[in-house]
């Protein structure tokens, strides 16, 4: 047992290394003064320097958060309620429900792709932001609805027997015990489309118009365009700092939100009366 | 009054199978009243029927004189304590317990003083403001029945509350529950499957199997004169004896003939005449092992017969014995025999295996059975599953990964 | 209102409010996916019967020409290299993430949670600069290059290249030779099935191994140099490097579905397995990875179909002589713009991707998948006793 998990240990800080170096690689690169990534020629800012002065990289930044806040409010909607029908009702029409979500969630972004593309010059959409928009909202219903299923399963159904048996009538019971439990489901599965949404390249490249592009697109046609850009790396430091803090942020955000005793402690050595108030 | 809580006819059927079936009984106003049973036989069923869950499929449910049947859960007076608790883990024990009078919409001060109360009669105060993740199963089941008392219900169902509790918190719990019904007063719906639970808190028992109920009755009635050998064999242990009247010997008390014990004489309350099959009962602690024939103080009435001993298992406060008696130790009866011992190390004439005893009850101790299935026999513990299965909680039978699990940490 | 007459209104009432919740529910999601899913999907079948226009749009009537052309010698081998670039991406993927995810759930609690940070880490990243990571680091200039393509003069004989090749033609001989023992020992036909498949499997990699050495080699004496990399072979733009950048994309799809299961795995049955004998590797592959049997399902799922459908790691890795089925796709629709082909291409690929596990998911619901944990230390027990004494698993414990 010992000498199996010193052997596979071995793999995975092997393949922990696999992961990082090419990202190391690519952070240092952004500082090299060397036009074309090669050996180490003198650390620089230039590249940051000329990313900042890039007016259509600010716009594109700017589309591609406009779209994934649409896309994360439509889908969190469409998502929580498709997980909520799915949940609650059996049968061929919820079968076929999360067939669907399912299928989509599986299907390769490319097929997503080219077939809204083709969706969209069948019906005569001309290709925009509003394209952008609807596809993604698409694919991150079957994200938040899984995610919020993930949270359903693990729902004891006792507790809605519970709030009715003391008196709440079914809509007083989802907003009261079912709602306030399936948050954090829904948060997480709102993240999850945020980031996939802000992240998507294949599907927004077939479905965005002319002026639609989003940072992921920009970021694919400078990488075409002029290989080994250092602005490139420069940029992609930059994208992963922002990931990398946001992850952090998130993960000490439900670290403080965390039931700890102190609060609670503190709230129960008040006087009589006092806690009363201090309650919600 | 008799009528507080009337079941009439009530029916559930799950698909094909029949959950509850047929059953009609009353509940008096202010009764602790159980519902025995194994699992499966109907009796969360007929609970969450009452509760509004389920509706029946026929039958209907009177709560103080008013159809209920149909009735949503949130319109009926009725609460229910659920058997993994079901606390709001989002709201604080407060708020749990205070969720039910807001939603009534009562005024502060009310809410205020009803919560407080329930705080007190459960002895949690100061706690209000944890979270249900942070308290014991023990501090979870008191907030649950805290909870649902609060709403002053006309009943408050129990659904095998005590069965996530560890074995001392559970003998804790009883007493704690027998405290709060003397205080509130309130009628008592107590779904168990554990008899002992059954036994010490209700003043009724409804004993349920297969949808159907089979007895009720006070606990030490259905304990002394079981109408069934499921009661007989599910309340405790017993043995059973098949055989025919022969012979009325009184006006109470007959002879009936069983394989291998000759005549057995046996209290005849339900006058049963001759020449009828019957099933006997005899508790095992009824019965008494001695080495010499004990003599006939009580002029016939005792049955007396000399037997082998099978097995024995010393359990501290008793000692329980196998002994047999037929033809061969492969074709004959075997009974179970209790046996309370005094001075159990001063005793000279300790009884061992395979030793000839005389086994010896007085006909005041059989009870005739009105009825008898032959699978209740196997609810009997058999002497080799008790040599595995001395404590009171059976322990589950150790996978083979634990076994090899210890085997490791050696 | 109880009587028989009250009845059959309440329950109608109810059964109107019941369908008219589950309508309102369902109905948002439901018509977004038909219109944005299954409407599109159906587009994409029709288009491929109609004609192109001159234009590049969509011709009016039908025709079969599109599937004719589909079937001319230039795309078998573009779907051939699809399939098999992204079945050896994906057993590379759960062949690594395998003692990946046995060392994760095999770590104390409070470091799991780091670990799975770290693998998910990269992962946050945009897809996108993993693979244009890639790019900086294999390009000609690259660091990475220029030390593979250093002439290490006649020291360099034996160079590194072929130390690895020949590791794992050595390799995927002690797994042939462990395949078959394991073919042999086998009792199910399932069992055998499956070790010969993977026999099979492994026999093929190495000869391809074995093909690319000797390829390696021959261009290498040809230059008269011995480098690890033979000068003026790029390490871009070739199916080595679609293949790299595969299974470091879409490892943590693997890692995170396996090291799930993994969790649940109870370990207790791998002591078991050691206790009745068996040895760590033979404990590990029969005991460990039917352990995490719905793990691997997933991973198979969440790697092999982006896989098959990758577009920018073709694209930005693969260079016009390592096409797969994703980049053409885009090729035909939009600098081609052909239409009709694209659809028939992504209509293809389509299949490819939904048939099987759909065949997969009606063959399994029926019945259940194969022995249970307890079942194999059983069978393990009692095949493995036969060679084995108790002794040995208590020295080995002792030592380690």
């Amino acid at each position: 047992m010992k000498r199996m998990e010193r052997r596979s240990r071995g793999v995975f800080w092997t393949i922990l290394l696999f992961f990082y170096v090419p990202i190391v690689v690519l952070v240092v690169n952004s500082f090299n003064t060397d036009r074309y990534c090669g050996p180490w020629k003198g650390f620089t800012f230039k590249w940051y320097d000329r990313l900042f002065h890039d007016h259509e990289i600010w716009q594109a930044l700017g589309n591609t958060i406009e779209v994934a806040v649409g896309a994360t409010v439509a889908s969190v909607v469409l998502g929580t309620l498709a997980a909520l029908a799915i949940s609650k009702f059996k049968g061929k029409i919820q079968g076929a429900h999360y067939g669907l979500l399912y299928t989509h969630l599986v299907l390769p972004d490319i097929l997503m792709g080219i077939s809204l593309l083709l969706f969209f010059i069948s019906i005569g959409l001309e290709l925009s932001l509003l394209t952008v928009f609807l596809a993604h909202t698409t694919f991150c219903v079957s994200y938040v609805a899984m995610a919020v299923l993930g949270r359903l399963e693990d729902f004891d159904g006792a507790l809605l027997e519970a709030s009715r048996d003391l008196g709440a009538n079914p809509w007083q019971t989802f907003w009261k015990v079912q709602f306030p439990l399936l948050l954090p489901g829904i948060a997480a599965g709102g993240m999850l489309a945020f980031t996939l949404s802000i992240d998507d390249f294949v599907i927004t490249f077939f479905v965005n118009g002319a002026g639609a592009e989003t940072l992921p697109v920009k970021v694919y046609g400078m990488i075409k365009r002029s290989p080994n850009l250092p602005e490139i790396n420069a940029l992609s430091t930059l994208m992963m700092l922002v990931t990398v803090l946001a992850v952090v942020a998130s993960r000490m955000m439900q670290r403080s939100r965390n039931p700890s005793a102190k609060p609670a402690a503190a709230a129960a050595a008040l006087p009589e009366g006092q806690g009363g108030r201090i309650r919600r | 009054m008799d009528d507080f809580l009337v079941f009439k006819g009530v029916t559930k059927r799950f698909g094909a199978m029949t959950a509850v079936d047929d059953v009609t009984f009353n509940v008096k106003r202010g009764e602790f009243f159980s519902l025995l049973g194994p699992s499966g036989c109907g009796k969360t069923t007929l609970l969450r029927m009452l509760a509004g869950f389920e509706r029946p499929d026929a039958g209907r449910i009177f709560l103080d004189g008013k159809d209920v049947t149909a009735m949503p859960p949130d319109k009926r007076r009725v609460n229910t304590v659920f058997q993994n608790y079901a606390l709001f883990p989002h709201l604080t024990l407060w708020d749990n317990i205070a969720f039910g009078l807001r939603l009534q919409r009562r005024p502060k001060d009310e809410i205020e003083e009803r919560v407080r109360r329930m705080l007190r009669l459960i002895q949690m105060e100061g706690q209000e403001w944890k979270k249900p993740t942070q308290i014991s199963g023990g501090q979870k089941q008191r907030v649950a029945i805290a909870r649902a008392l609060v709403l002053e219900p006309q009943v408050l169902l129990l659904d095998e509350p005590l069965a996530a509790l560890d074995l001392k918190l559970r003998q804790h719990m009883q007493i704690e529950l027998d405290r709060i019904h003397d205080q509130v007063g309130i009628t008592f719906l107590y779904v168990t499957h554990d008899q002992g639970e059954a036994m010490s808190l209700s003043d009724r028992i409804a004993v349920m199997n297969r949808g159907k109920v089979e007895q009720i009755d006070k606990p030490a009635a259905l304990y002394e004169a079981p109408r069934s050998s499921f009661v007989a064999a599910f309340i405790g242990d017993t043995n059973f004896f098949e055989g025919t009247v022969t012979k009325l010997v009184d006006e109470n008390y007959c002879r009936v003939s069983v394989e291998d014990f000759g005549e057995i004489v046996c209290f005849n309350d339900k006058h049963i005449k001759a020449g009828a099959k019957v099933y006997l009962s005899v508790r095992p602690e009824k019965m008494h092992l001695t080495h010499e024939k004990p003599a006939d103080l009580h002029g016939g009435k005792v049955n007396v017969y000399e037997c082998t001993v099978d097995q024995k298992i010393y359990q501290g406060a008793y000692t329980r014995f196998w002994v047999w008696r037929g033809a061969s130790k492969d074709d004959c009866w075997e009974l179970s025999v209790m046996q309370v011992h005094n001075r159990y190390l001063l005793d000279q004439q300790e009884i061992g295996w395979d030793e000839k005893v005389w086994l010896s009850w007085h006909a005041d101790d059989g009870f005739m059975l009105e009825s008898y299935a032959e699978q209740d026999e196997a609810m009997l513990p058999h002497p080799t599953e008790e040599a595995s299965d001395a404590g009171a909680a059976p322990a589950p039978a150790p996978a083979p990964a634990g076994a090899a699990d210890a085997e490791a940490a050696k | 209102m109880t009587d028989a007459a009250g009845r059959p209104r309440m329950g109608l009432w109810r059964r109107i409010r019941h369908h008219g919740g589950e309508l309102a529910l369902t109905a948002p999601s439901f018509l977004w996916m038909t219109f944005f899913f299954v409407v599109p999907t159906a587009i994409v079948f029709m288009l491929t019967f109609r004609p192109t226009a001159v234009d590049g749009g969509i011709g009016t009537g039908w025709t079969l020409e599109t599937w004719k052309t589909i079937s001319n010698p230039n795309y078998p081998s573009i779907v051939w290299r699809t399939i098999w670039l992204s079945v050896v991406a994906t057993a590379l993927s759960i062949g690594i993430a395998l003692p990946c995810a046995f060392a994760m759930a095999r770590t104390s609690a409070k470091w799991r949670s780091v670990l799975v940070g770290l693998v998910i880490l990269p992962f946050w990243t945009s897809f996108l600069i993993r693979v244009f990571a890639w790019k900086n680091l294999l390009h000609p200039q690259a660091a990475l290059a220029r030390a593979l393509h250093t002439d290490l003069g006649a020291a360099g004989f034996l160079a590194l290249q072929d130390v690895m090749l020949f590791a794992l033609l050595f390799g995927a001989g002690c797994l042939s030779v462990f395949l078959l023992n394991s073919w042999r020992m086998s009792s199910t036909a399932r069992g055998k099935a499956a070790c010969a498949a993977l026999l099979a499997a492994t026999v093929a990699g190495a000869l391809w191994c074995a093909k690319l050495w000797i390829a390696f080699a021959s261009a290498r004496i040809g230059a008269g140099v011995c480098s690890i990399v033979p000068p003026g072979a790029p390490l871009l733009y070739n199916s080595l490097a679609i293949l790299v950048v595969m299974v470091y994309t879409y490892l943590p799809f693997a890692i995170l579905p396996l090291y799930a299961a993994a969790e649940k795995f109870d370990f207790a049955l791998l002591e078991a397995a050691l206790d009745l004998g068996a040895r760590p590797v033979r404990a590990f592959v029969n005991v460990f990875v039917p352990g995490v049997k719905a793990g691997i399902y997933s991973a198979v799922l969440m790697v092999l179909i982006p896989a098959l459908g990758s577009y920018v790691i073709p694209d930005m890795v693969g260079g016009p002589d390592a096409e797969m089925i994703g980049s053409k796709i885009y090729q035909r629709a939009i600098p081609d713009r052909n239409l009709p082909h694209a659809s028939a291409l992504s209509a293809l690929l389509m299949l490819g991707v939904l048939v099987p596990p759909g065949i997969a998911w009606l063959v399994f619901r029926r019945r259940h998948i194969g022995a249970t944990e307890t079942d194999v230390v059983r069978s393990l027990g009692s095949s493995s006793n036969m060679g084995n004494s108790g002794g040995r698993r208590r020295r080995e414990g002792g030592a380690s």
